[in-house]
């Protein structure tokens, strides 16, 4: 099922993007365009597929399927996530699952996708498996879009040295009326509607023989009733899972905590080395101090305004420097972060030193000084 | 399928990693004891007390008969693709199992096949019949070079199956980070390992390593430091912050080391793709990636990348919105504060570091996958550490001016002891120079009153300096230093009021080179604080005596006729690209008096040429100064890499060689060459009172965890505050000492207590010690090789 792997062969024509890298900027496209939250592929293979849609900034469950458990694992950590995933958390949640098992059985861990990708899966498929799949993928599964794509077997004479299909593998190869009566039936069935493109454009003067590789998209016409479709279909879980990783994400209270608590103490550490450098410089002329502005552009502007307010204004008293979280909060980076300034003090209490009212992050300058 | 990667080419069967050169990290196959006759039976010291110690190594095992097949896979009609041939040849699974590693030509098994020759047939889907002929070349016994290389690669499988993430050379674990908000930094825990063949076994030697990430991507960075330092000095301070430090990337699992900045370039800027076709860096990123540059206005980071990684070969242009920072800065390494931050997380003692290995192993052992793939190679480890007896050799005798001292051996340390007793050759300090600017007027005072009365107990004959106040800039210092020093100047003292490079460079630029005379510089900050300044007086006191030529200890020596020499590199990764050997060699019988010189080497050239002149010269000063040339060499080799110790026992020993021949035809005397390596993975435990400690100074191990082609041994000679002790590596790799190993062993040791900036015992060999701060000094301050006149004192402190 070695999709990548076919194109070796055609020497003659040369796809430009390679047909492969073609199908899957097919379904980048699509998933651009219709946004969908949860999308498996089905018969992954390598999980080429899987890795680029991974960088799509929607998708927050990606599942992929496929019946023979080694081609996953072969690549499967290049699934996981990247140590830069951990340092800096996205915003957006995100888990990769990889399971083994067929798309001739079904399995709960499938229900509830959005898109459901089937990239030269059905001419792998045997004639008892092609049977079942209909039921499994639009019966069951039941996403909002199916894509299949398949040989048109109408190319396969512009394609040297194929003699009967592509790839030793394949049951099967339709041609274009097979294919799409085969898609109208099923689209009926389970009133979905159908539209058929391709990719692989036919030389000049072969525009007969149509795309190299035909492609259905399934669009369901009614939207689901949700669980009362789901609860009709009690089912035992038959997949195997082979992989799961769950990328770190501000939504988890775990990374946000660590990310505010990182952001209000290296701006707390800005505000304070600011403080201290003009401390030590106009001493204690108070005249200068209060004129306190932070040399740094980006936080300049924001500073200006504040402090104005007087409660906002930093301020050392004795070997403690006091930085109000007003003024932390008052940076966009950390507002964004938290949202609310209530938030926010509940992420980082406990966990940074605050003043005793607990309106401030509070450092302790006396040692900083001895060292320096 | 197990779809192992090996690489082409037997001999070279690499550990591909990326970012590592393919090169052989743990020289493999160079064996330097064969030609040692006198080590050939043993190689081991007897004196001193035995001591219990454990390490983190382990056994590997395998069943009895163990060993690894090694095929050659040849297609007729010929297949091109990799990927072909892999599928060809694995439809055949009945016959070559479901265990295999295969790199396109070399397949490995961990079974033999039933017959030598096997011939198998598939088809393409063209409908074309391929003859696969699996030819048997190899048996491999499980203490081949390749067997190891092979069970390396198996391993780090093995880490990537428990889902820990690899950085560089080593593998950690993302999921439980430490964080230190402070300084923006994470660490990650993480696991270096390397299974090699020891004295009597095949072992796993696991230790905890420690990767020091940054929260901040690198424009983050560029922000801040421009926020720092202004527009000015912006492109300079980035170049010299960020130049040589690794990067990861935002979109894939590689790292990056950062060679240059193009400041004229920008995202928008373009590339040529690898199908010829030009591409903005906005355009592909969004398109490959999904990712949206947000700042159009960055420079591009240039990675060189040293070899070939897949079709992209050259020069790499990097985003540095898209990158994350790893590591430490020179500038974060001279946080105090931040390293003592960084300290509490990353020096763990030894119990704890003992527990963060037993985890790993512990992982491995309920692992599933890990175990099963360990079954099909036929391969498993003992999980608990191996123990033996090591040996502390008994404690050095400090002599200083007639005097004996002992002093408390857990410490290394005779501060206390030889305090306020004459130095062995006090120089007299009858014309100096004490520079200072008007701030630091009464910081000149307090230092000069301090060392006034610090000295004359250590026999230092003082006189007033000329005291010289000078503006607070370099060009006063130099017109200062130009007007002033005269030809009976015996040191330079210079008070500086920051730590700015630039000052300190072109003071010691020109005190080692135009005008040389010996100079101690001092940090004003240093001298403020009056509960240390006597302390601090002290050392400054026995610095500027060494620095004009006074010896300050010794031990006993007992060898006679012996000259030791100590080499070091510094290699300048940020300006010059060139490297720097420093060279000392002692030149006297009591050791405490050393000559030094030191190669410049620009890019392309060997240093090993510079170094036989260095030798050259040595000799030439130790004739002088003995009136006979010494019939001992003792060479200590230090700043070796991994996977260059070929290259050392190939060409630059019989370099040394050749430099003797070239003294005369009647002189041939001893030598003896030894690698020192202070970067391994083995430490050591002791086992006291039923708990893990660090072992005592004088731990010497010469069994079980050495290498049985090597005359190698290890010393434990210092003592660390917290962490855990880290022991030296020595390889004596060339030897016509005729010595016994525990004479070299305990020469060595004694080496150890003679390096004059700490009166304690330090890590390697105070020659080493010395190269490396000769070297250091070139390299970072002065560009050129330093004055002659100076060479027999030990001015680079």
């Amino acid at each position: 099922m070695d999709k990548n792997f076919q194109e070796e062969f055609t020497q003659i024509i040369k796809f430009k993007p390679p047909l492969y890298k073609q199908r899957h900027q097919f379904v980048k496209d699509l998933v651009e365009k219709y946004k969908p939250k949860k999308v498996a592929d089905l018969g992954c293979a390598d999980c080429s597929l899987l890795r680029m849609l991974k960088f799509c900034s929607c998708i927050e469950v990606l599942a992929g399927l496929d019946i023979c458990a080694n081609v996953m694992k072969e690549k499967m950590h290049t699934l996981s996530p990247l140590p830069v995933d951990y340092l800096q958390p996205s915003e957006r949640s995100l888990t990769v699952t990889l399971h083994h098992g067929s798309v001739a059985h079904k399995d709960p861990c499938m229900l509830g996708f959005d898109l459901v990708t089937c990239i030269e899966l059905i001419e792998h498929l045997e004639e008892p498996e092609l049977k079942k799949f209909p039921e499994v993928v639009f019966g069951f599964m039941a996403p909002s879009i199916v894509v299949i794509s398949t040989p048109n077997s109408e190319f396969n004479p512009l394609l040297p040295g194929v003699m009967l299909y592509r790839h030793p593998d394949h049951k099967f190869e339709w041609n274009r009326a097979q294919f799409q009566s085969w898609a109208l039936e099923t689209a009926r069935c389970y009133d979905y509607s159908v539209e058929f493109t391709g990719v692989g454009h036919p030389p000049t003067g072969m525009e007969k023989a149509g795309f190299c590789t035909q492609i259905g998209v399934f669009i369901r016409k009614h939207p689901q009733t949700g669980e009362s479709v789901q609860s009709e279909k009690p089912t035992e879980a038959v997949y195997k899972t082979v992989f799961k990783a769950v990328y770190p994400s501000l939504k988890d209270e775990k990374y946000l905590q660590n990310a505010v608590i990182s952001e209000v103490i290296f701006t707390a550490q800005i505000i304070k080395h600011r403080l201290m450098s003009k401390h030590e410089e106009y001493g204690d002329d108070p005249e200068r101090k209060s004129k306190f502005q932070p040399s740094m552009d980006c936080f300049s502007d924001y500073l200006g305004k504040l402090v104005v307010e007087k409660n906002m204004e930093p301020f050392i008293s004795g070997n403690e420097v006091y930085i109000p979280l007003v003024t932390i909060f008052s940076f966009p980076k950390v507002k964004r972060l938290c949202g609310t300034f209530e938030k926010l003090c509940k992420l980082i209490a406990g966990k940074v030193t605050l003043s005793s009212d607990g309106s401030a992050v509070m450092f302790n300058i006396e040692h900083e000084n001895e060292e320096n | 399928t197990i779809g192992l990667q090996v690489s082409s080419g037997l001999q070279d069967l690499s550990l591909r990693d990326r970012g590592g050169r393919r090169r052989d990290f743990h020289d493999l196959g160079v064996n330097t004891r064969q030609a040692m006759v006198h080590v050939q039976e043993s190689k081991t010291g007897f004196s001193g007390r035995m001591i219990k110690l454990t390490t983190n190594h382990f056994r590997l095992t395998s069943r009895p008969q163990w060993a690894l097949y090694q095929y050659h896979v040849g297609y007729s009609p010929e297949m091109e693709a990799r990927r072909l041939r892999s599928a060809l040849l694995f439809q055949h699974e009945e016959h070559i199992g479901k265990t295999h590693a295969f790199d396109g030509s070399i397949l490995f098994l961990p079974k033999k096949l039933e017959n030598k020759v096997t011939e198998l047939f598939s088809r393409t889907r063209n409908g074309e019949d391929v003859k696969i002929t699996v030819t048997l070349t190899n048996e491999l016994p499980p203490t081949s070079p390749t067997c190891l290389q092979f069970y390396n690669i198996i391993f780090r499988r093995l880490l990537k199956m428990l889902n820990l993430q690899q950085i560089g050379r080593n593998y950690y674990n993302p999921s439980d980070p430490v964080s230190i908000p402070n300084h923006r930094l994470m660490v990650w825990l993480g696991f270096t390992s390397s299974i090699l063949q020891y004295e009597d076994n095949i072992m796993l030697c696991a230790d905890v390593s420690h990767k020091v990430l940054r929260g901040e991507t690198v424009l983050d960075t560029m922000h801040s430091l421009h926020s720092q330092v202004g527009e000015e000095r912006f492109r300079d301070t980035c170049a010299k912050e960020l130049i040589g430090l690794i990067v990861l990337t935002k979109y894939n699992n590689r790292t990056y080391r950062i060679d240059d900045i193009d400041w004229d370039n920008n995202p928008k800027g373009t590339f040529r793709k690898s199908d010829g076709s030009e591409m903005s860096f906005v355009e592909y990123y969004k398109k490959q990636y999904n990712i949206e540059i947000s700042d159009w206005m960055q420079p591009v980071l240039i990675s060189q990348m040293k070899r070939k990684r897949g079709n992209i070969q050259g020069p790499v242009a990097l985003i540095p919105e898209l990158c994350s920072l790893t590591g430490l800065t020179d500038k974060m390494r001279n946080d105090f504060n931040m390293m003592k931050d960084l300290a509490i997380h990353t020096r763990l003692p030894p119990e704890q570091r003992q527990r963060e290995i037993g985890r790993l192993l512990n992982y491995i052992q309920k692992d599933d996958n890990v175990q099963k793939e360990l079954r099909n190679w036929g391969l498993s480890f003992d999980y608990k550490s191996i123990s033996f007896t090591g040996r502390v050799v008994q404690g050095e005798k400090i002599f200083q001016s007639g005097n004996m001292f002992d002093y408390n051996p857990q410490f290394a340390d005779w501060t206390k002891e030889t305090r306020g007793v004459p130095l062995i050759r006090a120089v007299p300090v009858d014309s100096w120079l004490l520079i200072y600017t008007r701030r630091n007027y009464d910081v000149a005072n307090t230092l000069l009153q301090s060392l006034f009365k610090v000295t004359p107990s250590m026999g230092i004959r003082m006189n007033k300096p000329n005291m010289i106040e000078v503006d607070d800039r370099t060009e006063a210092y130099l017109r200062v230093l130009q007007q002033r020093v005269t030809p009976d100047t015996n040191i330079v003292v210079c008070i500086l009021s920051s730590s700015r490079k630039d000052k300190y460079d072109a003071i010691k630029k020109y005190l080692c080179t135009d005008c040389p005379i010996p100079s101690q510089c001092v940090l004003a900050r240093t001298l403020s604080k009056p509960q240390t300044i006597m302390t601090v007086a002290t050392k400054i006191a026995l610095q500027m005596n060494c620095k004009m030529g006074g010896e300050l200890w010794s031990v006993e020596i007992p060898l006679k006729q012996v000259m030791i020499v100590g080499i070091d590199c510094y290699h300048d990764t940020v300006s010059g690209k060139q490297s720097i050997a420093g060279f000392v060699a002692s030149l006297n019988q009591t050791v405490t008096r050393w000559f030094s010189r030191c190669v410049v080497q620009t890019r392309g050239q060997e240093l090993v040429d510079g170094i036989k002149a260095c030798l050259q010269t040595a000799l030439r000063n130790w004739s002088k100064w003995n009136r006979c040339l010494p019939s001992r060499i003792f060479v200590y080799r230090d700043g070796v890499g991994d996977g260059q110790l070929n290259t050392l026992v190939n060409y630059e020993v019989p370099q040394f060689l050749d430099c003797l021949k070239s003294i005369g035809t009647d002189y041939s005397p001893r030598l003896t060459v030894i690698v020192v390596k202070k970067r391994v993975g083995a430490r050591f435990f002791a086992e006291i009172g039923g708990g893990l400690k660090n072992p005592p100074p004088g731990t010497v191990v010469d069994t079980v965890v050495t290498r049985p082609e090597w005359y190698d041994f290890f010393i434990v000679s210092q003592t660390v505050k917290n962490g855990c002790v880290a022991p030296t590596h020595y390889n004596v790799i060339y030897d016509t000492s005729q010595l016994k190993p525990d004479h070299v062993q305990r020469l060595t040791y004694k080496l150890c207590h003679m390096y004059y900036n700490w009166s304690g015992i330090i890590r390697v060999p105070a020659p080493c010690q010395y190269a490396h701060k000769l070297a250091f000094l070139v390299g970072q301050s002065i560009h050129r090789e330093p004055n002659l006149l100076l060479s027999d004192r030990l001015y680079y402190l």
